[in-house]
């Protein structure tokens, strides 16, 4: 991945907007801080200006000078406190927008489809939110109020300029052009190295978020240097887009420093030639210097803040990339929410795949009476799990449909059908927290005592108490401290305290061992009850109770019926449950 | 954190001369214009005017040089410096215990090696461009007013060393705040990665309200934090200007009520007090960068300084010809911060080109030993040997290299097929990759993958199902050729078949395995079974043996085949 293509910041003035979408919420306060640093600014200009004043009539009576010193003072006093507010309030609007940017962000990022999220490395998203979003933050921070100062600033002593000279105020002006040029040149080219080095950092984050991840299978497979080395690369590649950003940007400060002691040497050159011809005074020279100097301050101060609102913009960009991400697929038009579900359960001739070209289902179909059990078997790769994931509609069939109470999963919208569906998946997750609130996951409003209910019927409660804190033991998010079998249990307390219509256990027992799993069984059927069940589990003798046996293979149903209906056909099915008792153990 | 510079010394001299000669222009040029205006203008010199004029301009050019080649050298030492802090701070991250590396949340870890050194490069890239000019300024500045009138200029004494004594407040006060805004940046980045990494479980439940109430209420953090820490700060200037303004308001008044001081002498003060006013708000500005990066620094050091004993190796191990004759002599284990053992004296032996089944109930302490065997933790008592020879004495990373670790999650990362089966063995072919898939029984699966070996897995790739997931870590343990196998509790998402198939080929190799399984019919293969018991072996022995002995073994025995698999009366 060593050249790509380099990478422009697309559109500047979208990305501007939609940050000003969000700004424009808080106009009023806005308007305020506008006010504020007129005030400040005003107060800023009159401040020296009052101060010669004084010094002109430092021998004047006592009278008249304490008066001057007090409207010194005063001037003074309200130019900070004005500058306090703005600051103040700006930090404010800053970091709300922010805020709101970041909760958009996550609240997004729960829309999108599942599909989204198997293509995406987490550590580069996180990287998005963290990273790209602190650029934003700075800028916001400290750069619209120094864009609004200095703006006022510069118009202020562009007036008093005009109002001494016009013609050397127009002689000053011609440094302006050169300014615009050079502007042109350096943003040409630090526009896309922000852009690259914002992605090369995102790429960073995602490695090291990866390989943190993985740490017990990089530390048992001694591959530190090979991890270490990639990860070199990575920071090389990143080294060089900041190097480059760095170096351009940094040129803006000194192209303004180059200005500014060019216009005052042109000031000195050309208001000396026209002294000369008696034009002006050197009075006038000296002042006009002054404010030269003072007048391509706010310049230089708006072209530093260029530096972070250009990487600014490059991050903003990279989140506005996620915001625009198409959600999942909005539900139908008539799409409704359902209060209760029987539990009839249809796939009618479903196929299915993730890509392009992949066959994962081919017209499968089955149907569950409510309060039945389904068990899915086959080899691995058969689909099985891919079932449940259309059950939930994190896919919609490619062909086919699956009707539930006689309606068109489609017409159910998504959320009200993952209601009423529990889940207890094959790869258990579970939060940083107590195992409390892991439990209580199942049901948000659950009570202790549900909870712990819960954790008994799941055969959980015994191994919790043996904790150090109880049911408040706080688990890390890599989960050590409690096992993978622990893990199942306590996912399986989750689901029953869900206590849904429809329930999915994919291999939700693979790592109990079978004793506590016979203990757990009871619960489970107790579970099922009342439910419909679709059940995966590699260990026939769980599923040999189940209604109806599916027997998948290559993503079609090559044999459906009951365990006694399969076997007495003798064929694959009949073929598994015997190879896994062929080798059972011979009397003792 | 500073010796982190030290390659960059010359670069950052240079660049630090480049930013004074820039300062000597400035300071030149008003001087430069005395000379228009005394040779030229008072003396009706227009050849004066135009030659010192070119001076001017000319010496600004050279500013322009040396601010151009400024950007260059001090680019390069800021980024030079980022690059190595990451470098380091991964480097270190990789040499951590298991230990060592638990006490810190991953997202943690994270925003330490992107975010905490941006600081730290921010803070240095302003030094070498900016950070010295204020307080030359200040010094010149303060310097110049005492030499002019000391009476007149006392006030200024008084103040500067209370406001640098402000600043130094302001700034302590700073890095704590920032020091909790990078911590809620932690928090923050912390919730982010779990939503990412249970976006199904949140999805299947519906909990997309709950998650963003639980963002919802971190993220306030950060922006309550964030605020606090910046107000704080930004009140500095303000405050500043006003107390500079005041002292300016205190020499004007002195100056003409109470001293015999003359009016050129008011007002050099008071321009030398502006002056300073103005570098003090430069300092300021320089000051909350600084707490922030003081903040990051300390950080970035707490992961380079980590007390980490273990991951040691005794000095002069040399790699070694592996065996496989692993011992167990009294090992017990406690992990760090918990009270009661995982494991408590544990004893056995498995020799060399054994199969050993290691069984027990969920939470036994089963995945707990194999983590002691490549060292990921060390025991608290008793001694693990190998081959006879003590663990510890042995190279970290000759044993490691001989081991085929397969976890019980598999976890697969960014890129293909076969990167990740080499992730076993750099080295490896493409022959022994696809020997290796083949022994693992997953060749033909990938060979119906899209792009078959070049298939892009992990994060970023396509959908595997569990069972093809496990296989492809059991490949990846295999390329290496490994004179040890753990498989932890590897073959629960394959079917039946596919585990025998699996089983029946890892026999062929030649190496000691242990494994972990719940399933008598992979058990009973085994030459050894040790069945665990909430951290203690219970029974061990053969299949047959522990039939006749073992009551919790018969028990596991009828769970999976019922009552008359062991008979009645055993």
């Amino acid at each position: 991945m060593a050249k790509l293509q380099t990478p422009r910041v697309k559109n500047w003035t979208g990305t501007l907007k939609k940050i000003w979408q969000y700004l424009s919420r808080q106009k009023r306060l806005l308007i305020v801080i506008f006010l504020m640093v007129l005030l400040s600014s005003a107060t800023g200009l009159l401040g020296p200006y009052l101060l010669g004043f004084t010094i002109d009539r430092l021998d004047s009576d006592a009278s008249t000078l304490t008066l001057l010193l007090v409207l010194l003072a005063g001037t003074y006093v309200i130019h900070s406190v004005a500058m306090w507010l703005h600051n103040y309030w700006m930090i404010g609007v800053a970091q709300r927008t922010v805020y709101q940017m970041r909760t958009d962000l996550f609240r997004h990022l729960h829309m999108l489809p599942i599909s989204y999220f198997t293509k995406r490395q987490h550590g580069e998203l996180m990287s998005r939110l963290s990273n790209d979003m602190e650029n934003v933050s700075q800028t916001l921070n400290s750069s619209f109020i120094q864009v609004f100062s200095s703006i006022l600033t510069f118009i202020g002593m562009l007036g008093l300029m005009l109002w001494i000279s016009p013609l050397l105020t127009a002689i000053t002006l011609t440094i302006i052009p050169l300014l615009y040029f050079g502007m042109k040149w350096i943003t040409a080219r630090t526009g896309r190295y922000f852009k690259q080095q914002q992605r090369h950092l995102g790429e960073l984050n995602g490695y090291v978020e990866e390989t943190l991840s993985g740490q017990r299978i990089v530390k048992t497979f001694s591959q530190e240097p090979k991890v270490q080395l990639a990860f070199k690369e990575r920071n090389e590649q990143l080294k060089h887009a900041a190097y480059w950003a760095q170096v351009y940007s940094g040129f803006i400060p000194k192209l303004m420093n180059v200005l500014n002691n060019m216009s005052f040497a042109v000031i000195a050159t050309a208001g000396g030639l026209m002294a000369l011809k008696g034009g002006i005074t050197i009075g006038v020279i000296i002042t006009f210097a002054e404010y030269a100097r003072q007048f391509t301050r706010p310049l230089n101060d708006l072209a530093n803040q260029f530096n972070t609102f250009l990487s600014a913009i490059a991050g903003a960009e990279r989140v506005f990339e996620v915001l625009e991400e198409d959600e999942e697929a909005k539900d139908e038009q008539d799409a409704t929410q359902i209060v209760s579900i029987h539990g009839e359960l249809r796939f009618e001739h479903v196929s299915f795949g993730y890509g392009e070209d992949e066959h994962t289902l081919r017209d499968v179909s089955f149907h569950a009476r409510p309060g039945q059990t389904i068990a899915l078997v086959g080899p691995t790769g058969a689909g099985k799990t891919t079932v449940t994931q259309l059950l939930a509609r994190f896919y919609d069939p490619d062909e086919g449909s699956i009707v539930i109470d006689g309606r068109d999963s489609r017409s159910i919208q998504r959320t009200s059908l993952r209601q009423h569906i529990g889940y207890v998946l094959q790869d258990t997750f579970l939060f940083e927290g107590s195992i409390r609130d892991n439990i209580r996951y199942g049901k948000l409003d659950a009570t202790d005592e549900q909870v712990e209910r819960a954790a008994q019927e799941a055969n959980a409660h015994g191994f919790i108490q043996k904790l150090p804190q109880g049911y408040d033991t706080l688990l890390t998010q890599d989960g050590s401290g409690i096992s993978q079998g622990q893990k199942q249990l306590l996912s399986i307390a989750r689901a029953l305290l869900a206590d849904p219509s429809i329930l999915i256990l994919d291999e939700a027992t693979s790592s109990i061992d079978t004793i506590t799993e016979i203990k757990i069984q009871e619960a489970l059927i107790r579970l099922m009850k009342g439910r419909t069940s679709i059940v995966i589990a590699h260990r026939l003798n769980t599923i040999r109770r189940a209604d109806q046996i599916v027997v998948l293979q290559d993503g079609a149903i090559v044999e459906q019926g009951s365990h006694q209906e399969l076997l007495a056909i003798e064929g694959a099915y009949a073929d598994m449950v015997a190879s896994q008792f062929t080798e059972k153990p011979q009397h003792a | 954190m500073i010796s982190f510079l030290k390659p960059y010394r010359k670069a950052a001299i240079i660049a630090l001369v480049l930013m004074l000669v820039e300062l000597a222009v400035e300071l030149w040029h008003p001087l430069l214009l005395a000379h228009v205006i005394n040779e030229g203008i008072l003396a009706e010199d227009e050849g004066a005017i135009w030659k010192w004029g070119s001076i001017m301009i000319g010496i600004s050019l050279l500013a322009f040089a040396s601010g151009i080649i400024n950007s260059f050298f001090a680019a390069q030492v800021s980024q030079g410096f980022g690059y190595d802090v990451r470098k380091k701070l991964y480097d270190r991250m990789q040499s951590f215990s298991l230990t060592a590396f638990d006490r810190y949340s991953t997202s943690s870890l994270i925003t330490r090696v992107t975010n905490d050194v941006i600081q730290l490069q921010n803070i240095i890239f302003m030094g070498l461009r900016i950070m010295m000019r204020a307080p030359l300024m200040m010094i010149g500045g303060f310097i110049m007013a005492l030499t002019v009138n000391v009476k007149l200029a006392l006030i200024l004494v008084v103040v500067t060393p209370l406001l640098l004594g402000f600043l130094l407040f302001m700034m302590n006060k700073g890095f704590s705040m920032f020091r909790r805004v990078q911590g809620q940046m932690d928090r923050t980045n912390g919730v982010m990665r779990e939503n990412l990494m249970g976006m199904r479980l949140i999805k299947a439940f519906v909990r997309s309200r709950h998650e963003n109430t639980r963002f919802i209420s971190e993220n306030v953090q950060l922006m309550e934090r964030t605020a606090a820490a910046l107000r704080l700060i930004e009140t500095t200037i303000p405050v500043l200007l006003l107390i500079m303004n005041v002292s300016i308001l205190f020499v004007l008044w002195r100056g003409s009520f109470h001293t015999d001081a003359n009016i050129g002498e008011v007002v050099a003060i008071v321009n030398y007090a502006t002056r300073m006013t103005g570098a003090f708000s430069v300092f300021s500005m320089i000051l909350s960068t600084l707490a922030r990066a003081r903040a990051s620094a300390a950080r970035v050091r707490e992961v380079l300084e980590t007390d980490d004993p273990a991951e040691q190796q005794q000095p002069g191990a040399q790699p070694f010809e592996m065996r496989g004759t692993l011992a167990f002599e009294d090992v017990s284990f406690t992990y760090p911060g918990q009270s009661s053992p995982a494991l408590s004296q544990l004893h056995f032996t498995a020799e060399a080109g054994q199969t050993v089944a290691v069984m027990g109930s969920t939470g036994a302490g089963k995945s707990t030993l194999f983590q002691l065997i490549p060292r990921l933790y060390e025991p608290s008592a008793g001694r693990i040997r190998l081959d006879g020879k003590l663990l510890s004495e042995l190279s970290l990373e000759s044993l490691r290299k001989q081991i085929g670790y397969v976890p019980q999650e598999s976890l697969l990362f960014t890129g293909t097929v076969a990167d990740n089966i080499r992730w076993g063995k750099e080295e490896a072919t493409m022959g022994d990759i696809i020997e290796a898939a083949k022994q693992a029984q997953i060749h033909e699966t990938i060979c119906k993958l899209p792009l078959q070996y070049d298939t892009i897995v992990g994060q970023k790739g396509v959908n595997l199902s569990g069972g093809q997931k496990q296989r492809l870590s059991i490949a990846r343990a295999l390329v290496r050729t490994p004179k040890l196998i753990l498989l932890d509790d590897s073959t629960s998402a394959l079917d039946i078949r596919t585990e025998q198939r699996l089983l029946e080929s890892l026999k062929q190799v030649d190496c000691t395995i242990l494994m972990i399984t719940q399933k008598v019919s992979a058990a009973q293969a085994a030459d050894q079974i040790v069945l665990l018991d909430d951290g203690h072996v219970r029974a061990q022995g053969t299949h047959d043996e522990l039939l006749k002995r073992s009551p919790l073994y018969k028990q596991i025995v009828q769970s999976q085949y019922g009552e008359e698999a062991t008979g009645t009366d055993g």
